[in-house]
């Protein structure tokens, strides 16, 4: 029962702070509001001189968007939040739960995914009714789907954590990173190779769920299976990195500074 | 079982300068129940051998256990809690009782059991009225209250304090001994605790380790060491100051003789072949008019000093 409690204890944390900084949400929220109706505009008179940015329709670009917002979060929260903790003095205390810091860390990836679920669908809904495009939300497929897809973030969001713990100061690397998973998100899936990169496969998948209407059984399994394979490599890795980090920043006594 | 084993530990930290030798085979031992001061000037390796003792920190070679479990494994954390950077160990955004359910959940308590835990805490530390004031609102010393609770909170046989007391004032530093004193007395609790101010330590510890560069220089009970380094020295209060020429005359009778206080008062060591009387008999020849006589105790100040600098005297 200890580990309920301990996560019990951790998501609570997560909310009170998340409660006690309402403008830092809404300002977040707002931000990635702002952000899609500069795209939608310029998709939109893409579209009038007949050049298509966004794939087969505007549903692409609201897919797509959905996803690297839901990326940003992913990654970012764990590595931001380690170095948060760092700051302030508090990460040693978290090294000295008797469950192991890695428990922590998954704890606090649960906030954060379903802090970012509500995020996302109140975002999802300002930009169907923007749009005029209405998806469908099948989430007995979309929730495995879009966890399989965030899976790799969350492994280079442990990767991060890693780097921050002993390079304490990475924002640079960081902030190029939110571009890469632009590229990533839009990158055409056909070749295995595109497959085999985080969320170029997961977007195209989740389209499909979405626009199309297609569910985890008419999808093609070889693609599910990619999706698995390659969520559970990429995760596996950055958790891997994070330790062996993890070992140096313990050896050079590194956990309480920054 | 002893509640801290430290065996022949070593911590080697390497860096562009080359290797820096923070403990060299440093051993000791705490029983349960004992409340132990860690002493040592800055460097001397008490923050390092408490963190590995928290499993913050990996050791080169050597054995550190709390309560039988190797300090590296995160089940040390069910034995071991610590109080290591003072008030930065809470979060600053959270209530007291938000902080201290916040660590006792962490240990893996109930909500409940957290929830009376907390409140037991509160009104231990005085805390009542401030139980939903967020931590950076309250003062240094309420900080260092709360930090101090939240280490409790956890429940752990072994607290580990690194500088309770720092940067507190008078009073405050006075009401933490007490609760530290407390903790031992009626909680059974074991404590390690690493402080600059000698007056927390003596007021605190039964027994002190003293290190001195990474290395153990003393192991004893407080009562023991003092002992070791009590001397026939008195402490005289002069009621007009020196005289001209008293100090040469003095001088010339007592050998170890030192004046304080801008020659308001003087500390001689007696040798063994002279007491008091002759003392006074030289004092009186002098004419030097005496306001009191007191023996001159060590203090653990005194005590620690000598150690540390015959330490490195010998060193040279």
């Amino acid at each position: 029962m200890s580990r309920l409690w301990t996560f019990l204890a951790v998501l609570t944390r997560f909310f009170i702070e998340l409660k006690r900084y309402p403008f830092n949400t809404l300002s977040g929220l707002a931000t990635l509001y702002l952000i899609f109706l500069l795209l939608f505009a310029g998709a939109r008179y893409a579209q009038g001189l007949g050049v298509n940015l966004f794939g087969e329709s505007l549903e692409g670009l609201v897919v797509g968007f959905l996803v690297w917002t839901f990326a940003i979060a992913a990654y970012s929260d764990l590595s931001w939040e380690l170095m948060r903790e760092a700051q302030q003095g508090t990460l040693e205390q978290l090294y000295m739960c008797p469950l192991g810091f890695r428990f922590v860390t998954l704890s606090w990836i649960a906030g954060s995914f379903l802090t970012s679920l509500v995020m996302v669908a109140a975002l999802l809904g300002l930009m169907m009714v923007t749009t005029g495009h209405f998806l469908r939300l099948p989430l007995g497929t979309l929730l495995p789907l879009l966890f399989l897809t965030l899976a790799p973030v969350y492994g280079i969001g442990f990767l991060m954590a890693g780097l921050a713990l002993v390079y304490k100061r990475i924002q640079a690397f960081f902030q190029v990173l939110q571009f890469v998973f632009v590229a990533l998100v839009a990158l055409p899936s056909d070749a295995a190779w595109g497959k085999a990169l985080p969320l170029s496969l997961g977007t195209r998948l989740l389209g499909r769920a979405m626009v199309d209407g297609e569910t985890l059984f008419t999808l093609p399994l070889g693609d599910v299976l990619v999706l698995i394979g390659t969520g559970a490599f990429y995760l596996l890795l950055g958790i891997g990195v994070f330790r062996l980090f993890e070992g140096i920043a313990k050896d050079r006594g590194l956990l309480a500074h920054y | 079982m002893d509640a801290v084993v430290v065996d022949d530990l070593t911590k080697e930290y390497r860096t562009r300068k080359g290797p820096v030798q923070a403990l060299t085979g440093i051993s000791f031992r705490v029983e349960r129940g004992e409340i132990v001061g860690l002493l040592g000037a800055n460097g001397a390796g008490k923050t390092t051998a408490i963190k590995i003792l928290c499993g913050l920190l990996r050791q080169t070679s050597g054995r550190a256990e709390v309560f039988g479990v190797p300090s590296s494994r995160p089940e040390v954390a069910r034995h071991v809690a610590a109080l290591l950077e003072g008030s930065r160990n809470v979060y600053w955004r959270l209530s007291v009782e938000e902080n201290l359910r916040f660590f006792a959940g962490l240990q893996g308590a109930p909500p409940r059991e957290a929830r009376r835990r907390t409140q037991g805490l509160v009104a231990q530390f005085g805390l009542e009225d401030k139980r939903r004031t967020t931590a950076n609102l309250l003062s240094q010393g309420m900080k260092q209250k709360l930090a101090l609770a939240c280490a409790l909170v956890k429940g752990t046989p072994l607290l580990l304090l690194d500088e309770p007391t720092l940067g507190l004032d008078v009073e405050t530093s006075h009401e933490l001994r007490g609760f530290i004193r407390e903790l031992a007395r009626s909680q059974g609790k074991t404590v390690l605790l690493s402080s600059h101010d000698m007056g927390v330590v003596e007021d605190t510890c039964a027994r002190v380790v003293i290190l001195a560069q990474g290395r153990v220089v003393a192991d004893d009970l407080v009562p023991n060491l003092l002992a070791l380094f009590r001397t026939r020295a008195y402490r005289v209060s002069l009621r007009d100051g020196l005289p001209d020429g008293a100090r040469a005359q003095l001088e010339a009778r007592l050998s170890a003789l030192r004046p304080l206080e801008a020659e308001r008062a003087l500390e001689v060591e007696l040798p063994p072949e002279q007491d008091v009387y002759t003392l006074m008999d030289a004092l009186r020849e002098a004419g030097v008019a005496v306001e009191g006589v007191s023996r001159a105790e060590p203090n653990l100040e005194d005590v620690f000093l000598r150690i540390v600098r015959g330490q490195n005297e010998g060193e040279r």
